[in-house]
């Protein structure tokens, strides 16, 4: 019987052969670099490493949950301090960033979908943003949100008479804003780009046959496209909110060009997971907090498929 | 109600529209308008605010009245002439260098600055030169630091205010050489020198951390004053107080305070707020401040004779200076006194006479405004002093070796899970996509210590070289091109892939014969996208690259923090960094589009 079944196997195998030998590099490179570091990494979140024990790699003394209750519940320990405001802080700004992204990205794909002149040309300078690689642009938009010499204060301030005083974007209460709103800023032409390509598909019937009925501007968009687009738009928010969540290159070139401390508001999960693990060398709590964040996401995005498919199924 | 036609209103709605549109496109091109603008600037231009491309005007940094004529010299190493009694100019010439300080003596005028070392002028003819070399490490020649000058008899004395710079060069009028060189390495090193002052056989050296006497035989370090709790910024500057030589007045952003030697302690305080000029005429102390200059005359009790605030009628609460679209606050840093005249200079070029007699000011003048200036000069610095083209070499290895990699194992991945249900396919699809949901440093902890263990263990350099990284990037941007590749491939008609296994071809040729060709647009965009994001890459490459093989990312952080708030350079070094990518985007873009929608709307 087991040789049957074996048999069975074997067969399978040669029938596949060829996608097995295709698929063989990948496998081998994703166990690598993505299972094997993961369980190294689950493992090391019970562990004790820093600096003086990395040497003992994984055989560095086992603490059990210590990282973790020093990470979630003792109060005292200097990684739970910033550790809420660092998950405050990516909450609002995820939420704040993924939602912007495709509000603006939407706003400026119907914009843009009317046929006018130089409608390629302004399509591919909305772009760009997309193409200035994220350190530059924290450390571009660092630059200006500087209080004296950056250009933001110059205009509202002394061009503008907006505000009576230069306020402080990178310390204090506004970082929040001084770190979202660079974000958007790279990132809403991707949106637009995909809104668009998918507004595109949409049959031009649907809209005539609205005409016809007498459809307002709003209703059309509110029955017809936005609906139509919803495989774009529902991937847009569920990897924006991943990707947003995971967000680090932007933040941390922002202040003090990379070895500056964000502020109590300007601090992302990321960002304080690697401060703590590579320049406090905590490794053991790094991984502990990198641990809660992954199982943490993975029931976001399962709760969020959830919801997704019971909408899907309601719509049929 | 007005009957705005139909097609009246859809105008309307046109423009409005365009409106909208205009105002979202200036918002997203003008910060990358700006980066360029500003790596065109000159960096005091930028630290002062000015937004024109032209010379910021020049702080005023020395004032010296002879007779009729009032020499003026100002921070971009500029030498006015000008006249009492209308404020006009005899003559000027400029060093066009930076970070200056000034010397007046009886026959020159002598410039300090940090790449051209010290140069004099003849004060009868103001166009002719001589510099001299005061030997200054090659190193420390692209990095500026502001320079400062005192004399003493016939002895010049150079230093550069730069954290790790910790000589005094000492220079001789007559014989025109460098007569001595001290190093001041104290145990505060590494230390900013700020300040120097010689006062009979010793040489006060003021620090960003506190004081020491240097002996100017012996060139040794006798004592040392730390002045810290009452200066905590440094000892900014620095003036001898009493004839004897016994006080000195020393001063910085907190105030200024009366020294004496011998005790070797502070004494008293004399003016409490940031002083920006400090000044002993005779009997009394003037402090710049950035509401005017104070005077203090000595006696028995310090008591303050007359606070001139609001000098400058100009100066609104607080010193801004309001004139001329100019966005700076004006401070005091220099004045000179001659009877009943005293001339203030201050930052943006302003210089005032005031007159004490009448208690007011009675003329003011401003620095010549500059011609257009554009640094391209920033350009050519940004590569001397951090190797910016080896973190670009290095960019460009890195993300082409591991884009052409990740492309084929990518392409070969996705072509056999789009094509063969085989067991364990689902597996690997759910895999791919779980990957992309975990947080990057998830992976950044374990793999930094792996390479470091295998490292450690094999002796095979993995972690910092070249391999390592390469190996890393190639394998991790394979999940996501293999999502996208997939639509690309399920994109292509499978009749053509079983009309050739029925002539008789093997899957391999199916592969590369009928297949390939079809999708090679979508691995060209595929490809150009994998390296976009290995450019951009910046954690894994801060951990696991060494000083050889930096990346572009890695490398701006260095290159930043060696430019101490050289904004200039910096905008120049994110401009060099974007425009490799911009090239690529434009050559390439309808590629990139067509690629990125099709996969969107296949799903």
């Amino acid at each position: 019987m087991i040789r049957n079944w074996l048999q069975k196997k074997w067969y399978k195998f040669k029938k596949y052969r060829f996608a097995y030998f295709f698929v063989l590099p990948t496998v081998i490179g994703m166990v690598a670099l993505h299972l094997t570091p993961i369980l190294q990494g689950i493992w090391m979140s019970f562990l004790k490493l820093n600096q003086f024990t990395l040497d003992q790699y994984v055989g560095a003394p086992f603490i059990g949950l210590k990282n973790y209750y020093d990470v979630l519940l003792n109060f005292k320990s200097p990684i739970r301090i910033g550790l809420f405001d660092a998950a405050r802080n990516t909450f609002i700004y995820t939420l704040v960033v993924t939602f912007g992204t495709v509000f603006l990205g939407m706003l400026v794909a119907l914009m843009v979908n009317r046929e006018f002149r130089g409608k390629g040309m302004i399509r591919t300078l909305f772009l760009f943003p997309w193409v200035v690689p994220t350190y530059v642009t924290g450390l571009l938009w660092g630059f200006m949100w500087q209080r004296s010499v950056g250009i933001i204060n110059i205009i509202l301030v002394d061009i503008l008479h907006l505000l009576p005083d230069k306020p402080f974007w990178l310390i204090g209460p506004n970082t929040i804003w001084a770190i979202i709103v660079p974000t958007i800023w790279r990132y809403w032409p991707f949106s637009m780009l995909l809104l668009l390509a998918g507004m595109q598909s949409i049959p031009e019937e649907l809209y005539e046959a609205a005409d016809i009925d007498g459809a307002s501007g709003w209703r059309k968009f509110w029955m017809i496209t936005f609906p139509l687009l919803r495989p774009v738009w529902s991937i847009l928010i569920l990897f924006g909110l991943i990707f947003n969540v995971y967000s680090f290159n932007i933040v941390i070139m922002m202040f003090g060009f990379g070895a500056g401390f964000p502020g109590e508001w300007g601090d992302l999960l990321m960002t304080n997971i690697f401060r703590n693990s590579f320049m406090q060398w905590n490794f053991g709590s790094g991984a502990a907090t990198s641990v809660l964040l992954m199982i943490t996401m993975i029931l976001i995005v399962n709760v969020w498929f959830y919801f997704y498919r019971k909408i899907e199924e309601e719509s049929r | 109600m007005i009957n705005i036609s139909y097609y009246a209103k859809k105008r309307i709605k046109d423009y409005l529209i365009h409106f909208v549109m205009l105002v979202i496109l200036v918002f997203t091109l003008f910060p990358i308008c700006w980066m360029i603008y500003t790596s065109l600037k000159e960096n005091t231009d930028i630290l002062v605010g000015k937004i024109p491309l032209s010379h910021a005007h020049n702080n005023v940094v020395d004032i010296k009245v002879e007779g009729k004529t009032l020499w003026v010299l100002t921070s971009d190493g500029g030498i006015n002439n000008l006249d009492r009694k209308t404020l006009n100019s005899k003559g000027h010439v400029s060093a066009q260098t930076m970070s200056t300080d000034f010397l007046v003596d009886k026959d020159y005028i002598w410039v300090s600055s940090a790449n051209h070392g010290l140069l004099r002028y003849d004060k009868n003819n103001l166009k002719t030169k001589k510099e001299f070399d005061l030997r200054l490490p090659s190193f420390d020649k692209a990095k500026v630091g502001p320079t400062t000058l005192h004399s003493n008899g016939n002895n010049i004395y150079f230093t550069m205010k730069y954290k790790g710079y910790e000589q005094v060069v000492e220079f001789n009028k007559k014989t025109e050489k460098i007569s001595k060189v001290y190093t001041v390495k104290n145990m505060f090193s590494p230390s900013q020198i700020q300040s120097v002052l010689a006062v009979g056989n010793s040489l006060f050296v003021g620090l960003d951390t506190g004081l020491i006497e240097v002996n100017r035989k012996s060139g040794q370090i006798v004592r040392s004053f730390s002045v810290i709790k009452h200066l905590p910024l440094g000892v900014e500057r620095m003036a001898q107080f009493s004839r004897l030589g016994d006080e000195i007045i020393i001063a910085g952003n907190s105030g200024a305070f009366l020294f004496n030697i011998k005790k070797g302690e502070i004494v008293k305080n004399v003016y409490p707020n940031a002083v920006y000029g400090l000044n002993v005429i005779g009997e009394s102390i003037y402090i710049g401040t950035n509401r005017g200059l104070v005077e203090y005359k000595a006696g028995v009790d310090f008591k303050k004779i007359f606070a001139k605030e609001s000098l400058f009628r100009q100066i609104k609460q607080g010193g801004t200076v309001i004139t001329d679209s100019s966005f700076t606050p004006s401070e005091v840093i220099v004045f000179d006194r001659s009877g009943d005249k005293l001339y203030l200079g201050s930052t943006y070029g302003r210089l005032s006479e005031y007159s004490y007699g009448a208690k007011k000011i009675t003329a003011t003048a401003a620095a010549n405004p500059g011609h257009l200036v554009v640094s391209w000069v920033n350009y050519v610095d940004m590569w001397k002093n951090v190797d910016f083209g080896l973190y670009l070499r290095n960019s460009f290895i890195i993300c082409g070796i591991s884009m052409f990699f990740a492309m084929i194992f990518a392409t070969m991945a996705a072509y056999a899970l789009s094509r063969f249900d085989f067991p364990g396919a689902r597996w690997i699809s759910v895999a791919i996509l779980a990957t992309q949901m975990v947080p990057g440093i998830m992976f950044l902890i374990p793999i930094y210590s792996n390479f470091v263990k295998i490292s450690d263990m094999t002796g095979i350099p993995i972690k910092g070289t070249f391999y390592g990284i390469i190996f890393m990037y190639s394998i991790f941007f394979i999940p996501f091109s293999v999502w996208i590749l997939r639509g690309f491939f399920a994109a292509i008609p499978i009749e053509l892939e079983e009309a050739a296994r029925i002539d008789g071809c093997s899957p391999l040729q199916v592969f590369w014969h009928v297949v390939l060709p079809l999708a090679i647009p979508g691995i060209i965009a595929t490809g150009i996208y994998i390296f976009l994001t290995a450019w951009d890459e910046l954690i894994f490459a801060w951990v696991l690259t060494s000083a050889d093989t930096m990346t572009i990312p890695v490398g701006i952080r260095n290159f930043v923090g060696n430019y101490q708030n050289r904004f200039d350079l910096i905008m120049a070094a994110a401009t060099v960094a974007t425009v490799p990518v911009m090239i690529l985007f434009f050559l390439l873009q309808k590629h990139i589009v067509k690629g990125l929608t099709a996969g969107a709307v296949k799903g």
